[in-house]
Formats: C-alpha cells, structure tokens, sequence
C-alpha cells in the first residue's frame, strides 16, 4: 500500500458552510478524515459576565441573542428558571401562549435547519427556499404578537408581554393548513432522493452509547435511537397536557436526524391544534398581575432546563439576594452538540464535514456566548 | 421505555416502491410546482405554492401596530408640551444603557423640575428591546415604526431630543389601537400625579381633552373675572410676619371664599394649578409659612378643623391635611417637652 502522509487543513472560521465563526482543525489522510479538532470562540460576546452585571429583567432580551433562530425558546427557559428562583405563578393562558410559540418556533427552527442542511450538500437555494418561506409565516405571526421578528423578548416573569392581537389565531389556523401539506412536499423532496441518500446514508454516524457519553441532546441525540425528549422525561410548563410522539431514529446517521426533524414539525403542529383547542379566552390574562419585573430573588440557586429545538437548553442561577444574578451559566445545546463533532467525523471524507455539521445544527451565537 | 400521553416512533428509512431515479424525479415533481406556483401571487397563509414576496422600495408590507424598532418621545400635539418628565426610568432599565436623561432644573430655586432638558439615545446601540416603551410611567418613550435608518455616518445615529420629539397624533396614527390602550390605562398608571399637576406632569393621553378644556375654562376664569382673581394671591403674599392660629383661619376662610366666588369647586389640593406660577409659588410660600405658625402654636392647631367642611370627594386630601396637622402638634409638643 502506498504510504501517504497526513496533511492538517482549517475549515473556517470564515466559511460559508460553517453557520458563522467556527473553526475546524481537518487532519486528513487524502480525502479521509484522520482527526477533526472543533474550535470555537470567535463569537464570544461576554455573555455570561454581562448578564451578571445586569439586573434578572435587563437580560430578557439578552438571551434572544443567544439561539437566534429560536429567541422565544430561549425566553422560555429563563423565565422559567426566574420564576422558579423567585416564585412566580404563570396564569393559564400564559402559559399556553408560551408553549404555543414555542412550538412554532419548533417548527421554523426545523425548516431552517433542513434547509440550511440541504444548502450545504448542494442543493443550492431549492429546500432552504421553501423552510424560509414557512418560517415567513411564523414570524410574520412573532411580529404581530411581540413587536419583532427574530428578537422577540415576548416573555416576562409571570406571563408574556403582551395579549396575542385579534388577527392572531385566524393567522395562526391558516397557517396550521398549509402545514401538513408543507411537511409531506418537504418528505416527498428529501426523502427518497438518491442524491440526498448518498450524501446522508451511513454518514456521520454517532453511536448511542457515545452520544450519552457527550451528553448530546435533542434531535441528535434522538437521531441516534435515544428515546429522550425534557417534555416527556420532566414536563415543565404544561406539556404534561398535550399528546404527542417522540421520533427516534435507529442508525443515528445524518439521513436519522433528518427524518427525526421532520416528524417532530408534525408532532409540533399535533401539540398546537391541542393548544388552539384548550386556549383559555382572553380574560385568564396573559400577564400574572402580582409580578414583579424587577425581582429579588432570595439567595439560592436554581436550575431550569426546557427542550429547545436543538436540545436542552438550562439556564443556571446563583442569586445573592441582590437585583443582578451572581452567577449566570448557559447551558447551550448547540454547544455541547457540537463536541462529539470530531468522532462523528473520523473515517469520512472531507467533503462529508460540512454535512455532519449541518445535520447538528448549530448556531454559533449559542455555542460562543 | 415508556413515555407519558404518546409513543416513541421508530423512523422508518425503508425506502418505498419507488425504483431508482424516480426518487428525484419525485423531487423535481415539487420543484417544478413551486415553479408552476410562481406565476401567481399567494395572499394566504394556507397556500403553499405562490410568490410570497414583495417589490420592496417599491412595495411594503404592512406592519403590524405591535412593531418596535427604535424609541421616539411623544409631545402634545397643539401644546408642544413634552411628556416626559426626566424621571430616569428608562435610563434604569435600558440594557445596553443608551438612553441618557438631563433634567431640567428650575434656574432660580435650583430644584428639580419635571422635565428633560435633553433625552439622547444612541440608535447605534439600542438594542430595540422595547423594555423603555413598557416601563415609561408617563407613556412619553414609545417604539417608532421607521426601519430604514441606514446611515454612512455612526455620530448622526446619536439621537437628541430634538430629533426624537413625534407628536401625539403620529403615534396614534402608526399604533391607533395601542394608543387606545393607553389612554384607557393612563388614568390608573399614574395615579395621583396627574390629579395633583395635570399641566406639568407629562401624559396628556387621557386628559389631552380634560387639559385642553381646564386651559380654556381658566383662560375664560382669567378674562372674566381679573379682579375677583387677583386678591386671592394677594392675601397670602402680603403678611411676612408669623401668623398666630386667629390670622390663619381668617385667611383660609378668605381663600375658600374666592374659591367659592370664582364658582370652581376646587379643593384646596387643587388650588395651585389654577393659578400662574408665580402665584403658585407664593401659595406654597404661604403653606409652608401656614404650617410653621402651627407648629409653633402646638397641640390645638385650627387645621384639624377644616377637613370637616371638605365635601367627601376630598377624604383623602382631607386625611392627608389631619395627618399633617397630627405630626406638626406632635412634634411641638416634643419640643415643649425638650425645653
């Protein structure tokens, strides 16, 4: 056999296939991967330390900026994690406003990354076209309710900011039809493709023992035949309410990501007909009126996680008593999703690395913070 | 494993009856649909084939009232009069600390006024979070609906009050529904103070209509009866000596009868705004003065008295007053007992 030497290449950081500023140290044996380092840190924006100089309500908007394809998922997770600190109750129709955005957020975080994945095999524009022009919609819909498109800080502690507007759920219904009929064109798009198969079948394939070792969660995780989903194994919020399935896939292979992603958009859009159907009417008020925004936390610690569309996402507290949290950790799924990156890559080729690392889905806002 | 209200679904990736190829002719076939789809416009979200966009210098979508993109200062429409009364909460609570808040100060007393004499907010670095609009107590700060500020220059993006200054009415016609709200909500977000000072505390949302008839009642007040106006200042100002309890019953049975001849049922509390601020000044002048003579005098000062012949409406202005009296006979008698 003939002897060949190993040669050390980056990906990145600037790359248009590396969803932001993401760094990936190759070592390749020709066109086979011997060894893939991630690095990462060109995005770091000081976080963590600046929401430790900021009182619990400034950091609200702070943490759209952390996943900013799914800002109200992550409003999500820290409202809750300031509610529980504190105690604050949550009136019903909140709450099914939260989960309700949250879902959709599901749903165009989904259509995104599936198109965003699809971008980077070469399929240039087709499938992205038709996830952006779902995600659109939704925050077409995010725009009405909270004021803005990506960077919603719709959730406050107790509640939400403001009622859904009148032309909301007629919206939102509309919405619901075309929906079925966008995730089945999405399936009958990818998933007997020959091209797609041959660049997803037996890639990237991460063991299920290994992605319990990395503590992966999320899609990959369930990609990889790991039945685990925060909504099922600790319901916060009101999930315990809603029917619905957790796909799993069997292989953890990128093709099993993607068609966990896709069933979840329908689990996702089963979860909201159930919440169209349960909405409290308007007078259980969206806002708990004895809350407080500028809270006081007492001193103690807190850790709240929520199933966010790439994963768990935690936020951990430390109060002191004081207006401004002492201690403020993200725990960002993209992040540790991303750690595995370098075994699931081994023994592929080179051309393979930008599909593995789209099929995680990440977004480097959250995996730098 | 098991799982609550659902099941685990296994992802099934055994492929159809489909021979090979006709996997991507099935593909194209969506394409090819959407294509199809192109050559009409969609206006409904239940579609899923039709052009969704739009021409955009040419054409805009609608927004809706809810958008936020940078904050503006609102100010009466016909007075000029500023909402805003510098109380910082704003500049509090803004993450990114953009805003910054001059308050106006009275050049002679040097006190406080309520007002900014210069609100600055660097565009550059707020973060549109909206978190100013929804504290703003006196519903002065709210979000403009303008999102085309690009500009080669970063200094130009330093907003002063001047450039920040909307009046009313362009609030209300981007946000009418909003604005509803607020002036529906006005009354009870700010409690006492517009009672207490409708001209100098800012929010004319409610009372734009109640200020502006107050103004023409008053100037009407003015016109009308000059004379009958002018004593009532006049008799306070006048005794720079102290007042023994006698004189100051006389005096305030003297200003109730002005009142009462001006034909305005204004309790006492209200008595300042009708006046001009010099006159204001000099009836607080006269308060303060009022209430030392009590102090002094002790334990059994008149104002204890008066409450009793304010119609109820004033219970609480009236309770006030007691509690006021209460605290001065207190402390005399504290004195005394010092001495």
């Amino acid at each position: 056999m003939l002897k060949t030497e190993e040669l050390q290449i980056n990906i990145g950081p600037q790359h248009p296939s590396t969803h932001g500023v993401f760094r990936m140290l190759v070592t390749v044996d020709g066109e086979t991967i011997t060894d893939l380092k991630p690095v990462f840190g060109y995005l770091h924006r000081n976080h963590e330390q600046l929401a430790e100089m900021n009182t619990y309500q400034q950091n609200m908007p702070y943490t759209d900026r952390l996943d900013y394809f799914n800002a109200m998922a992550n409003n999500h997770a820290y409202a809750i994690a300031v509610e529980k600190l504190v105690g604050i109750e949550v009136p019903e129709r909140a709450e099914y406003i939260r989960v309700l955005m949250v879902e959709l957020t599901r749903i165009l975080n989904h259509a995104g990354a599936l198109g965003f994945l699809i971008n980077d095999m070469g399929a240039w524009q087709t499938q992205l076209a038709f996830g952006m022009r779902e995600r659109e919609k939704i925050l077409d819909l995010f725009e009405s309710a909270s004021g803005a498109r990506l960077m919603c800080n719709y959730f406050r502690f107790g509640g939400v900011a403001r009622d859904l507007p009148a032309d909301f759920m007629p919206r939102l219904k509309d919405l619901l039809l075309a929906m079925p009929g966008f995730v089945d064109e999405m399936e009958r798009l990818l998933r007997e493709n020959e091209i797609l198969l041959q660049r997803s079948e037996g890639i990237g394939i991460l063991p299920q023992e290994l992605a319990l070792a990395y503590s992966v969660t999320g899609p990959v995780l369930r990609g990889s035949g790991v039945a685990y989903d925060i909504r099922k194994a600790e319901p916060y919020s009101i999930y315990d309410r809603f029917d619905f399935d957790v796909p799993v896939g069997s292989v953890g292979d990128v093709y099993d990501r993607i068609l966990v992603r896709i069933e979840e958009m329908r689990q996702s859009k089963r979860i909201i007909e159930q919440i169209i159907e349960q909405l409290p009417d308007a007078q259980g008020g969206y806002m708990n009126p004895k809350a407080r925004q500028n809270v006081r936390p007492p001193v103690g610690d807190v850790y709240a996680r929520v199933e966010t569309p790439k994963g768990e996402l935690g936020f951990y507290l430390v109060s002191d008593g004081s207006t401004k949290p002492y201690r403020y950790k993200v725990r960002a799924p993209s992040f540790i999703n991303l750690t595995p990156l370098g075994d699931m890559c081994r023994g592929y080729k080179v051309a393979d690395v930008v599909v593995i690392l789209g099929s995680i889905d990440i977004v480097m806002g959250e995996v730098d913070r | 494993m098991d799982i609550p209200r659902g099941n685990i679904i296994v992802m099934d990736r055994r492929r159809g009856k489909l021979r090979v190829g006709q996997g991507l002719i099935q593909g194209l076939k969506v394409v090819w649909d959407h294509w199809a789809g192109s050559f009409h416009k969609n206006e409904n979200f239940s579609q899923i084939h039709g052009t969704f966009t739009v021409e955009y210098p040419d054409e805009r979508l609608p927004l809706p009232q809810t958008y936020r993109n940078m904050p503006v200062l609102l100010y009466d429409d016909e007075s000029g009069h500023e909402l805003c009364t510098g109380c910082y909460q704003c500049q509090r609570i803004c993450p990114p600390q953009v805003i910054h808040i001059t308050q106006a100060k009275d050049p002679v007393t040097g006190k406080m006024v309520p007002a900014a004499t210069e609100f600055i907010i660097e565009y550059d670095a707020c973060m549109s979070c909206g978190f100013c609009a929804e504290v703003c107590p006196f519903d002065s700060i709210k979000m403009d609906h303008v999102y085309e500020l690009s500009t080669a220059d970063r200094v130009s993006l330093t907003m002063r009050k001047a450039q920040l200054n909307r009046p009313i009415s362009y609030y209300a016609s981007i946000a009418p529904d909003l604005w509803a709200e607020v002036q529906a909500g006005a009354m009870k977000k700010l409690q006492g103070s517009i009672k207490r000072r409708p001209d100098v505390i800012g929010l004319a949302a409610v009372l734009t209509e109640k200020i502006k008839a107050r103004r023409l009642e008053l100037a009407a007040a003015a016109a009308a009866a000059p004379a009958a106006a002018a004593p009532a200042p006049a008799a306070p100002a006048a005794p720079a000596a102290k007042l023994t309890p006698e004189e100051k019953a006389a005096k305030l049975a003297a200003m109730k009868a002005t009142n009462a001849n001006k034909g305005v049922a204004a309790p006492p509390a209200k008595a300042p705004v009708e006046l001009s601020p010099a006159d204001a000044k000099a009836a607080k002048l006269a308060a303060i003065k009022a209430a030392n003579a009590a102090k002094q005098a002790g334990a059994a000062a008149p104002p204890a008295e008066v409450p009793a012949e304010l119609p109820p409406t004033d219970a609480k202005a009236a309770k006030l007053a007691a509690i006021k009296a209460a605290n001065a006979a207190k402390k005399a008698a504290e004195q005394g007992n010092s001495e």
